[in-house]
């Protein structure tokens, strides 16, 4: 028994103990935890949990599926899997700036939605031409969203009231707005959602004939791939990064160093609102044509997970919003070939995030481990 | 008149209950966003208890509503130790275990639902169908002019409410145990120092805070729709945070917030079925609650003062 736990702990000291690989290992851990403990409840459910896992994979066009409807193809299942990674990417980012900072911002799903109306009234409906609407997209979706993240840092700041409160409250509010200007104006009496945005400003570009295949073009997962790495940049590289970074170490020591505290927790919500607002757009443009009344998007609150898993740094983001949209989006499929309810995917997720809550945990015991074994070396040689 | 009153109090009393149980909890230091979960996985139980039950009493029966409530109080009890184990054994940063433990909620009672429907009730829906409670009106009180309101159609679970909220202040304020959750909140150190388990102070108040959310979700569940999906109680567990916010983290005061949130909306659908609006306009009257608590917070913050400790994790050696 005593061999066996001491085998235990030099394994999870070989496995985890690199100081310097700890951010990759210990999420990879996490991971790989939590998709056992989704095995055990897919085989509890009396499914086999590989094929469950297989279908996920498959739903998102990265293995091949048995067989094909017309037009479409593996390459066709992968681009509409892009054109659902594009917004969970963007908003993962908003997260991770908003935690650089020490603010928590849960609201990203009510930025989202709001950009997302604010631009389909503004862009959406109007004739422009696509060169011009396509820009204008993004540009009204950027400064929506940055105008509700602001606000919510105004009012931490000027007010000190909690951002998680007051994001929560705008979240509803920008919900029963919306939808009621949705039901009263612009709702189609057919699909209940809103009317469809037109076609130039969209920025997924659907059913595109290419070769023999009709396939979905998301725009923006360039613009999202790149954002990560210029907002990796400028949390790395630049003065703004730094001092935001310093706020959200210590209020106090920020404050001592001279760094305008309430300037930062402002621009790093401003900063977060707008990566919110992309989100937005890539969202109800891009993913969706249209906005359902009096629902907010998921993908708001998955995004708190995936930034978590990352430790909010952004290359990580984009592999971590890369597996939670594949548990996600090949959640469909699973459901439609081996019979598991789709729903099963978001309590993956939530499993996923759990452990990776405990990361400060499992990191801590590790290095118990290392010093108890040191330990017990010691006295073995004395 | 009447019905505002009646509404509005069936509303806020679920709250105030569920914002006493995180108060308990953030009294003791531990930030409790994860009250949402609780509730809704408390209602979760508790409608799957009477759901189960509910074959074996005669159709008026009300046996089904009390066990759904102990079943609910129990679920949210046992959930809640997920959070507390997060949160003082396993020193995970409070707010994100909160969020985590929401949703998660989320996704286990969806999933749960519907799978325990089609699996066991044999029928593709994803809410659990509960049955209608009776309510009480008190003979002579509720003849009193205006406010005889209160006295009239009363769902039993206001009456469960008002006693276990007095419970809960008394054991606050008076015993000590109260005193030494209080002083977990404001100084740990110096509780650990009067030779008492901090861990275990927080981890009856999260407990508690797990309980009473379950109670007020089942309540919801029964008042507001007579059934339970995991649709139903979405957002007032947050309601509830505001709520104890505002009421600076005290039990009376925050009873005059619920009131108010309740009051404010049930005063709006008042309005709206009065000037015989469009029901889209529900919507707005929908957002009333909230702008409020906004508009409140910005006038009040500056006078809050949170537990002293609230947030921190408890680290012996940082003395």
């Amino acid at each position: 028994m005593k061999g066996n736990s001491r085998m235990f702990k030099r394994s999870m000291v070989r496995l985890l103990g690199n100081e310097r690989h700890q951010s990759v290992s210990i999420p990879l851990f996490a991971i790989i935890l939590s998709l056992l403990a989704g095995a055990v409840v897919i085989l509890f459910l009396g499914k086999n949990p590989l094929v469950a896992y297989q279908n996920l994979l498959q739903g998102s066009g990265l293995l091949p599926k048995p067989s094909y409807a017309g037009f479409k193809s593996m390459l066709t299942d992968f681009t509409s899997f892009m054109n659902a990674w594009t917004p969970m990417l963007f908003a993962s980012l908003a997260v991770a700036v908003a935690l650089r900072a020490g603010l928590f911002n849960i609201g990203v799903s009510g930025q989202m939605l709001t950009a997302g109306f604010l631009t389909t009234l503004v862009v959406g409906y109007s004739s422009l031409a696509a060169p011009v609407a396509k820009p204008l997209v993004l540009i009204v979706g950027m400064l929506t969203g940055a105008a509700m993240g602001g606000l919510i840092g105004w009012l931490k700041h000027q007010f000190n009231i909690n951002e998680v409160v007051s994001s929560i409250m705008l979240n509803y509010i920008a919900q029963y707005v919306i939808s009621f200007f949705i039901n009263t104006y612009y709702v189609n009496p057919v699909s209940r959602q809103s009317n469809a945005v037109s076609k130039a400003a969209r920025l997924t570009m659907m059913d595109t004939p290419i070769g023999n295949l009709k396939m979905d073009i998301p725009l923006g997962i360039v613009l999202a791939i790149l954002s990560a790495v210029l907002v990796k940049f400028i949390l790395d590289r630049t003065v703004f990064g730094y001092e935001i970074k310093c706020v959200g170490t210590s209020r106090n020591a920020a404050r001592y160093a001279g760094i305008h505290v309430g300037r930062n927790v402002i621009a790093s919500m401003i900063f977060s609102g707008a990566l919110s607002g992309l989100a937005g757009v890539t969202y109800y443009l891009g993913y969706f044509g249209s906005i359902q009344p009096r629902v907010l998007a998921s993908t708001g609150f998955d995004a708190i997970a995936v930034s978590l898993l990352a430790n909010s740094n952004p290359i990580g983001i984009i592999f971590s919003s890369f597996l939670v949209t594949i548990i996600s989006k090949g959640s469909t499929y699973m459901n439609s070939s081996s019979g598991l309810e789709s729903e099963i995917s978001s309590v993956i997720t939530g499993i996923i995030l759990l452990f990776s809550a405990c990361g400060v945990f499992i990191r801590y015991k590790v290095k118990c481990f290392r010093d108890e074994l040191k330990e017990e070396d010691e006295r073995g040689k004395s | 008149m009447e019905r505002i009153i009646i509404d509005g109090l069936s509303f806020s009393l679920p709250l105030f209950i569920m914002a006493i149980g995180g108060i308990y909890s953030e009294k003791s230091g531990i930030t409790n966003l994860a009250l949402e979960g609780l509730q809704g996985v408390g209602a979760f139980v508790g409608a799957l208890a009477a759901v189960l039950v509910a074959g074996s009493f005669a159709e008026q029966s009300q046996a089904p509503f009390y066990i759904a409530v102990i079943f609910a109080i129990v679920g949210g009890t046992v959930y809640s130790l997920l959070h507390a184990l997060l949160c003082i054994r396993f020193k995970a940063n409070q707010v994100i275990s909160g969020v985590v433990i929401n949703i998660l909620a989320m996704a286990l009672t969806a999933f749960l639902t519907k799978y325990l429907n089609r699996s066991v009730f044999g029928a593709a829906s994803d809410k659990f169908v509960l049955g209608v409670s009776v309510r009480i009106t008190v003979p002579v009180l509720s003849q009193i002019p205006v406010l005889g309101a209160v006295f009239k159609d009363l769902y039993p679970f206001e009456l469960i409410i008002l006693v276990v909220a007095l419970v809960a202040w008394y054991v606050m304020a008076k015993t000590r145990y109260g005193m030494n959750l209080r002083a977990c909140g404001d100084n740990p150190h110096a509780v650990d120092a009067a030779g008492v388990d901090v861990g275990k102070v927080r981890l009856v108040a999260v407990m508690v805070s797990g309980g009473l959310s379950g109670l007020a979700g089942i309540c919801f569940a029964y008042s507001i729709s007579a059934n339970f999906s995991s649709s139903i109680y979405v957002g007032y567990g947050y309601l509830a945070i505001a709520a104890l916010i505002f009421g600076n983290w005290t039990i009376l005061p925050t009873l005059g917030s619920c009131l108010l949130f309740g009051f404010a909306r049930s005063g709006g659908y008042y309005l709206v079925q009065k000037l015989k609006m469009p029901s889209s306009y529900s919507d707005l009257v929908m957002t009333l609650p909230y702008v409020v608590t906004l508009l409140l917070l910005i006038f009040f913050s500056k006078y809050n003062r949170a537990p002293r400790a609230l947030g921190e994790i408890y680290d012996k050696g940082k003395r």
